[in-house]
């Protein structure tokens, strides 16, 4: 049994590495994911939000009902914590 | 040499996160006690959010918080900032991960008080009788 869960957590790593062949390097500014959206936020997002802080003005301006729901989610965990904890009056 | 050197350096964080993701799968599927399972579950999580952190590093780039003033005068340059959006959307999964392992803790606390044990194979001895 743990043999075999060695063997598949190996296998699953080795597939990951062998995915990061094509991933860009560290620190690269050209990467994929720094050119194609966020460029428009860090030279919009003061402009329109006159938040500073970059992080906050997308999650409290531009995707502020994600993080409306964020605090949905904290809700349901809370009130899935006090009904599977609550004892029974039997 | 040279270009092994380069491959490495410009790599090797994924291989930790990689090196991370692999003890994390292994204590899920391979250790026998439930509260080991959800700490390999925690770990396979930081994981995966440090490195969709790390994707955000530019080289050369500061962190996102910027002189408002400056700003609306002369504008900003791209590369001087790091990417804010994967530190935004890991807001969002650590606050999806600490919910998930508050259930999970309370199930775990649960299922101590119905079989007085966390081990997965006592369970299932106790559920099969």
């Amino acid at each position: 049994m743990k043999t075999l869960a060695l063997l598949a957590s190996l296998a699953v790593g080795a597939v990951l590495l062998y995915g990061t062949k094509d991933f860009p390097a560290w620190g690269d500014p050209q990467s994929p994911a720094s050119v194609h959206l966020s460029p428009h936020y860090i030279q919009n997002a003061v402009a329109e939000t006159h938040v500073p802080n970059l992080v906050t003005a997308v999650l409290g301006d531009y995707r502020g009902y994600d993080t409306m729901f964020e605090t949905v989610v904290i809700f349901c965990a809370g009130a899935a914590v006090v009904s599977v904890l609550r004892r029974s009056k039997s | 040499m040279e270009s092994v050197l380069s491959v490495i350096v410009a790599k090797y964080n994924y291989w930790v996160y990689v090196v991370l993701m692999m003890i994390g799968f292994y204590a899920m599927i391979g250790k026998r006690n439930l509260v080991k399972k959800l700490i390999g579950m925690n770990i396979f999580q930081t994981a995966i959010i440090l490195f969709f952190v790390s994707t955000g590093v530019k080289r050369g780039g500061g962190i996102p918080i910027l002189d408002k003033y400056e700003v609306l005068e002369h504008g900003v340059r791209v590369a001087s900032v790091d990417n804010p959006l994967p530190h935004v959307l890991m807001l969002t999964a650590i606050v999806v991960s600490v919910s998930v392992t508050g259930v999970a803790l309370a199930i775990l606390q649960r299922i101590h008080r119905e079989y007085g044990t966390l081990e997965e194979d006592e369970i299932l001895e106790k559920i099969g009788r």
